[in-house]
């Protein structure tokens, strides 16, 4: 076997049309690896849709993805990332791709360039969809004949390369398929560590040249006329591909401290029934963080929870709001068809439960712990105002308006509130713990006094 | 392994057809909000089962899993792993928001956790052909790219070798193979959690979130005296038929509660059903609650 047949077999037989630059490429792509020298198991050639497409079964033992139009840049990101992080360093992925595929995935081309991930495109452009019947791309040339533009081309062609530089792209050169030079540049593009393109000029001898005046000889003038420079532009400085940001990254990672369990307790919560709680304030008031509190401390003293969170849209602005169930056994349903108890801590809050339903869902026996602020009056249900917003903090009152209600219906341990607590750090556990003790100051007999 | 929701799956539906002609083992999470278009982003449903089922050309059957809860999230991701791996095949666990963003205790004694199945490697042989199979088995050795078996991995229709060739019997025989490895296989792929009563006439099935409402509505009709069996389904596609059959012997009427508008999955066990009465509970916008799916049976057995 000789060298080059590790390759592009001398007598394999092209199947593109007469004349047509993909034949070219492929041949100096061949050379460019054995000029490399580089063993065929350690490419993998990944081609676009389109007649580029057909190069894969050309190579007999390189390692060939085809695949879905327009996304082979991805792939081949894919497939490079993944070589970084299994730690096998020797994959080299290179894209074969049209200026129709370019286009449909520009943003994977973008994409590659930004990670500066270690794969060569080789980007055919032949300034129409070839193998679809000669439709205009985006990199059409002005008053280029096409099936789609028979008039010619009235957009301006995006410049990829000029494209590709502000997406910090270090290795960018652009060729005609018939430069004797070509080997040389795709040599230079799969030999350079991080992402590389070669934007192959050529023409599709089945529509461009049929429709428009053009031969391999006018290619020049074509990218004169659009000003663009042939050869291995010059780029900004290096600098570091994915592969050293990801080793970089590897290093400085400081190990993520995991939560620990909550504890368990010996005693366990007086509760025989589901309780649903549901738990209403503004946003950036920690309402859904007293919430958890609320279930990491049931969960302590046995109980099952869940808990359902919503918002607008915006996360930091606007109404915040849990849905909590409290159970001594696995729970269903999570959905509030009617509340047991109603905390309310802002009017924001409050709105928000009338406007949702839960106003209307609620029945004689459900208790309404609500701020004194608020102007609460439920068709039915027992209202308890209480100034949660001014004794405990807005900021606390979520956590104040839990401890008020539990100390109505003492269904939790008081040490399920240390056990909920001993995760956190101390400042933080002092601030709640004088939260709830508001609250408790707050609760104390308040519902058999109103 | 990826997640999304509605929007984002139908832009990946194009890659999971490419996963699937492919033979490459992959996982989505469609965890379903409300639709059509970007609809509610905050808001839940189960309106995707079409969406998520018959996404690819041709009509092949991508398993899908449904889990109700945490446990049943974290015990399915497993199995959906397993059969992608085993299978070589796109795998989805089909979510929905109230179950992926409520938080839940977990009992973890009592999860049920599968061993680990791992994909079956190709062994380099003279003959090695990325879609071939020795007869009876169904699914390929899987060749990583930038090993030493010189992979071929194309969208495209394929022989056994990977060539792109037209209309060739051997292309046909590897596209009726890759819906028959699914279906070889989908006796063993069925998970369902049963609560028959042996002389109930009537059937209630759910899946994903409304089976929790589903289940506690069993509770409110049987405490009512009425006789009901009931039947989570947790492996929607393959269609369980087996279990269907078991399930439905002896039964007059079947009820499937779903959180659409249409019916999604009604409509796909239907062809099952045949000689049933087939009603369905549906609402969109929230979650179904268990005193209207009580109400619903109830009205429709008077």
């Amino acid at each position: 076997m000789t060298t080059e047949a590790l390759y592009l077999s001398p007598t394999a037989k092209l199947p593109y049309c007469r004349g047509c630059g993909h034949s070219l490429v492929v041949r100096q792509l061949s050379n460019a690896l054995e000029r490399l020298g580089l063993p065929p198991r350690s490419v993998v050639l990944t081609t676009d849709i389109g007649c580029v497409g057909l190069a894969d079964s050309l190579f007999p033992y390189l390692h060939t993805v085809h695949t879905t139009h327009g996304r082979s840049t991805a792939f081949a990101t894919g497939m490079a990332l993944a070589d970084v992080a299994m730690e096998r360093q020797g994959l080299k992925p290179i894209v074969m791709i049209g200026d129709g595929g370019a286009m449909i995935g520009l943003l994977h081309l973008v994409h590659a360039a930004q990670l500066n991930v270690d794969i060569t495109v080789l980007l055919h452009n032949n300034f129409m969809f070839g193998m679809t019947g000669g439709q205009h791309s985006a990199l059409s040339p002005l008053n280029w004949v096409t099936a789609t533009t028979p008039d010619g081309n009235s957009i301006p062609p995006l410049d990829i390369l000029a494209l590709l530089r502000t997406a910090h792209a270090t290795f960018l050169a652009r060729q005609f398929a018939t430069s004797p030079e070509l080997a040389t540049t795709i040599a230079d593009a799969i030999n350079y560590p991080g992402f590389s393109v070669v934007e192959i000029v050529e023409l599709c001898t089945a529509y461009g040249t049929r429709w428009n005046q053009a031969t391999g000889a006018s290619l020049k003038e074509i990218a004169d006329r659009q000003g663009y420079a042939i050869g291995e532009l010059e780029t900004e400085i290096e600098r570091p591909t994915f592969r050293d940001l990801y080793r970089h990254e590897q290093n400085v990672r400081k190990p993520k401290r995991a939560k620990p369990p909550v504890p368990r307790l010996n005693t366990t919560a007086q509760l025989t029934n589901e309780v649903r709680v549901v738990l209403a304030g503004t946003a950036g008031e920690r309402v859904q963080s007293a919430a958890a509190l609320l279930c990491r401390a049931a969960l302590s003293a046995g109980l099952y929870s869940t808990q359902k969170n919503d918002n607008p849209v915006t996360q930091g602005s606007g109404f915040s709001l849990s849905e909590i169930c409290l159970s001594p056994k696995p729970i269903d349903y999570t959905g509030m068809e009617c509340p047991d108890v109603v905390l309310a801590v802002s009017d924001e809050g409050w709105k928000e439960l009338q406007a949702n339903g839960t106003v209307a869902a609620c029945r004689e026996e459900t208790l309404l712990f609500v701020d004194s602020q608020i102007e609460a009056h439920p068709p039915m249900g027992c209202v308890v105002p209480l100034p949660l917003r001014r004794e405990a903090n807005p900021k606390r009152a979520a956590l104040a308006a839990i401890a008020a209600w539990l100390e109505n219906n003492p269904l939790l341990p008081p040490e399920a509130w240390d056990a909920a607590l001993a995760a956190d750090p101390a400042e933080r556990r002092a601030e709640s713990l004088a939260a709830l003790e508001v609250g408790r100051r707050l609760g104390g007999g308040c519902v058999k006094s109103s | 392994m990826t997640a999304t929701s509605g929007p984002g799956w139908a832009l990946m539906i194009e890659t999971v057809q490419y996963a699937l002609m492919t033979e490459t083992p992959i996982v989505v999470a469609l965890v379903q909000r409300l639709g059509p278009s970007t609809g509610g982003a905050t808001q839940g449903a189960q309106g995707d089962i079409w969406l998520a089922e018959f996404s690819t050309s041709g009509g092949y059957t991508l398993p899908v899993f449904s889990p109700s809860n945490a446990a049943e999230s974290y015990e399915l991701a497993i199995h959906a792993f397993n059969w992608a791996e085993r299978l070589r095949t796109p795998v989805i666990l089909l979510s929905d928001k109230e179950v992926g963003m409520t938080s839940e205790v977990v009992n973890d004694e009592a999860l049920q956790i599968p061993d680990l199945v791992n994909r079956k490697r190709a062994t380099a042989t003279a003959d090695y052909a990325p879609y071939a199979v020795q007869e009876p088995e169904t699914v390929p050795g899987f060749a990583a790219v930038g090993e030493e078996i010189k992979t071929t991995v194309t969208g495209s229709a394929h022989d056994p070798q990977g060539r792109l060739r037209k209309n060739s019997p051997q292309v046909i025989n590897v596209l009726q193979r890759l819906q028959r490895k699914i279906e070889a296989h989908a006796e063993e792929m069925a998970l369902v959690r049963p609560d028959l009563d042996p002389d109930a006439r009537c059937l209630l099935i759910s899946y994903g979130v409304t089976a929790r409402a589903a289940r506690q509505a069993v509770e409110i009709l049987r405490g009512e005296g009425l006789r009901v069996s009931f039947l989570q389904i947790q492996s929607l596609f393959p269609i369980p038929k087996k279990w269907l059959d078991w399930a439905t012997a002896g039964v007059d009427m079947v009820f499937v509660a779903e959180e659409n508008l249409t019916g999604q999955y009604r409509a796909a066990l239907t062809p099952y059903l045949s000689g049933k009465r087939i009603f369905g509970i549906n609402q969109i916008g929230h979650l179904i609650s268990p005193s209207h799916i009580a109400r619903a049976v109830e009205g429709l057995m008077a």
